[in-house]
């Protein structure tokens, strides 16, 4: 029972550096960037790849960060620089980071799991005590997703934050400022890619191999998480938008567990998904209008 | 958060006295590894482990979804189950992940490299309390079935995905051994079913006949190759008994289902105690069983070896669509 728990939180967390990523695209971008698709094991093979080369597990979380950022700035580029449209900047750079991720990493499936990860060496071996080895994972993603949150709620509160948030809500306002929007959304997209990129390295890492397929459908969880999230908590409080994406992630990992646990299958997950999706983006809008009418 | 909490606490209590859970991770909906399932738990049965009576069985498939197969993994272990089953390559990789802080023994099959999948270490010993039977394909028999079929052939023609690690090793065999066979092995990779139609007749200007693997993507839209190969009137070579069945010529094979018995018999010593799977090798099927198909040949004009035929598993006389 409490394994459960933990493995929704371990899971949410994985998931949630990502959705912070798609929540400076979706949210304040007003990007929907499918690029993330392919970011995300991006991050894997570069994990993979680096951590067989015998490179430091930690150094590998930067790194992967920063192939991430490349490629997103890429997207951006594409977009900005080639007038391509959002959608279709992200769709061709998702497809080309498939035969990319395979070159790097060689091939398909890469088994790490009798390297030294960031959450198995032998370091942590010397330090932590048998009995309590199984939280080891937990307290270290929790560490990664509060430095996470934090750089992100700090980055928003400088000026090339303060601009990224204004492109998303009145792009007249960023060229009345003398400011090239184009270049906030590259860095907005090369910073969310960066994320991405940071959890498929955290992913590997964490269940011991690369595989291709992990970045199947890894937009639909980052978007369910931030629509989830900001929705639920958004009128609560004083919650930050931030933290309300990481709630949102481990919920809908919460609710993908419950489902499997049911009996669900895999199959009809999706649609499971979906439905949740759309009650939730119903129920929000509910309550948008009935605050409008009350006033 | 309390949803889950009751959730688990619901299919917790449900667990009979004196009954064994296994979870059975299947990675992908596909015949062949359908019949290691189906093989595995009949395997069980022979050793007194009935589904419904003594034992449960949670089943999950992860279609093919990475992510999905890590969920499935870490369900099975929050939930303490006796033993896990896991099905192909990435599906015993999640499931060995996730269990590693635990006591719980995993069962793979169908896994085509345990060694290179870091599942075992090159001496066939276990990396952990992970053990299970691998379902490589004897390629030298095939090739060898090949030049005895097709005496003059030289070209053979492989269809495989990028992104199945299987697929690929198996490659790099067929390749090592095509020469001693005197053949030359050209391959085509897709990276998804719709890339299939072009990649197939790409591939049959060039080459005398095909040779499938148990490449999951490929398997699954075999018709389309078989229709295009017999317009051209070129034999296709199946890995797989399934494959026979619906129009290959002919396969020196697995059985899938004989290997998900020889999976569940294994199983059943780790659950009765009398051996740990940490301290289990990982087992192969050694011989490879000939199956053919009649009708295939008399379309294609060709004689099957009669010492071939007799010595066959299985012989089919019709295609199944």
């Amino acid at each position: 029972m409490f394994r459960l728990i933990l493995g929704v939180f371990e899971e949410g967390f994985i998931y949630a550096v990502m959705a912070l990523g798609v929540y400076i695209t979706y949210k304040i971008l007003d990007f929907p960037d499918l690029s993330v698709d392919g970011t995300f094991p991006l991050g894997g093979a570069v994990a993979a790849i680096l951590i067989v080369a015998g490179v430091n597990p930690l150094v590998t979380l930067f790194l992967a960060f920063l192939a991430g950022a490349f490629v997103g700035m890429l997207t951006g580029i594409i977009h900005v620089k080639f007038k391509v449209r959002d959608l279709l900047s992200g769709i061709i750079i998702m497809t080309a980071l498939y035969s990319i991720n395979l070159r790097i990493a060689g091939k398909s499936n890469v088994a790490i799991f009798s390297k030294e990860s960031i959450f198995e060496n032998s370091f942590l071996d010397k330090v932590v005590p048998e009995p309590v080895k199984f939280l080891v994972p937990i307290i270290i993603l929790l560490l990664i997703i509060i430095i996470m949150k934090l750089l992100l709620d700090f980055y928003l509160k400088t000026k090339s934050g303060y601009l990224l948030r204004a492109v998303g809500d009145n792009e007249v306002l960023v060229t009345s400022l003398a400011k090239d929007k184009g270049a906030v959304k590259i860095i907005g997209l090369a910073i969310a890619n960066g994320f991405a990129a940071l959890a498929g390295c955290i992913y590997t890492q964490k269940h011991g191999f690369f595989e291709i397929s992990i970045g199947t459908g890894a937009i639909v969880i980052g978007l369910a998480s931030v629509i989830i999230g900001t929705s639920l908590f958004k009128k609560r409080g004083k919650v930050k938008a931030t933290t309300a994406v990481i709630a949102g992630s481990v919920l809908y990992k919460a609710c993908v567990s419950i489902a499997i646990s049911f009996g669900m299958a895999a199959s009809d997950l999706k649609l499971i998904t979906s439905v949740l999706f759309l009650a939730i983006l119903i129920i929000s809008y509910e309550r948008k209008r009935r605050v409008k009418t009350n006033a | 958060m309390l949803f889950v909490l009751l959730c688990s606490l619901f299919t917790g209590c449900s667990q009979k006295e004196g009954q064994i859970t296994i979870g059975i991770g299947q990675f992908a909906e596909h015949g062949s590894l359908d019949n290691c399932r189906e093989g595995f738990l009949a395997g069980l049965k022979e050793a007194g482990y009935v589904e419904g009576e003594n034992l449960k069985v949670l089943y999950d498939n992860a279609q093919a979804d990475g992510g999905m197969a890590a969920q499935i993994a870490n369900e099975y272990v929050s939930k303490k189950v006796d033993l896990i089953c896991s099905i192909a390559t990435p599906m015993a990789q999640s499931a060995f992940g996730a269990a590693k802080n635990s006591d719980i023994p995993i069962i793979f099959t169908a896994v085509t490299d345990p060694v290179l999948a870091e599942l075992a270490k090159e001496d066939k010993t276990p990396s952990g309390n992970i053990t299970g039977t691998s379902d490589k394909l004897p390629v030298k028999e095939q090739l060898e079935m090949i030049r005895a079929i097709l005496p003059d052939a030289k070209k053979i023609g492989i269809l495989y995905s990028t992104s199945e690690i299987n697929s690929v090793s198996a490659i790099e065999e067929y390749k090592a051994a095509a020469a001693d066979y005197g053949f030359e092995i050209v391959i085509k990779g897709i990276t998804a079913a719709a890339d299939i139609p072009l990649a197939a007749d790409s591939l049959l200007e060039s080459v005398d006949c095909i040779s499938n693997l148990t490449d999951s993507t490929v398997v699954s839209s075999l018709p389309i190759i078989l229709s295009k190969a017999a317009n051209k009137n070129t034999p296709v070579f199946g890995s797989e008994v399934e494959q026979v069945k619906i129009g290959c010529l002919a396969a020196m094979g697995l059985d899938y289902y004989d290997l998900g018995i020889q999976t569940g018999k294994m199983a059943a010593k780790v659950l009765k105690g009398e051996a740990k799977a940490a301290d289990l090798s990982f087992e192969t099927i050694e011989a490879a069983a000939f199956y053919g198909n009649t009708a295939v040949a008399d379309n294609l004009g060709i004689n099957l070896p009669d010492n071939l035929v007799s010595s066959a598993k299985e012989m089919f006389s019709e295609i199944t669509e």
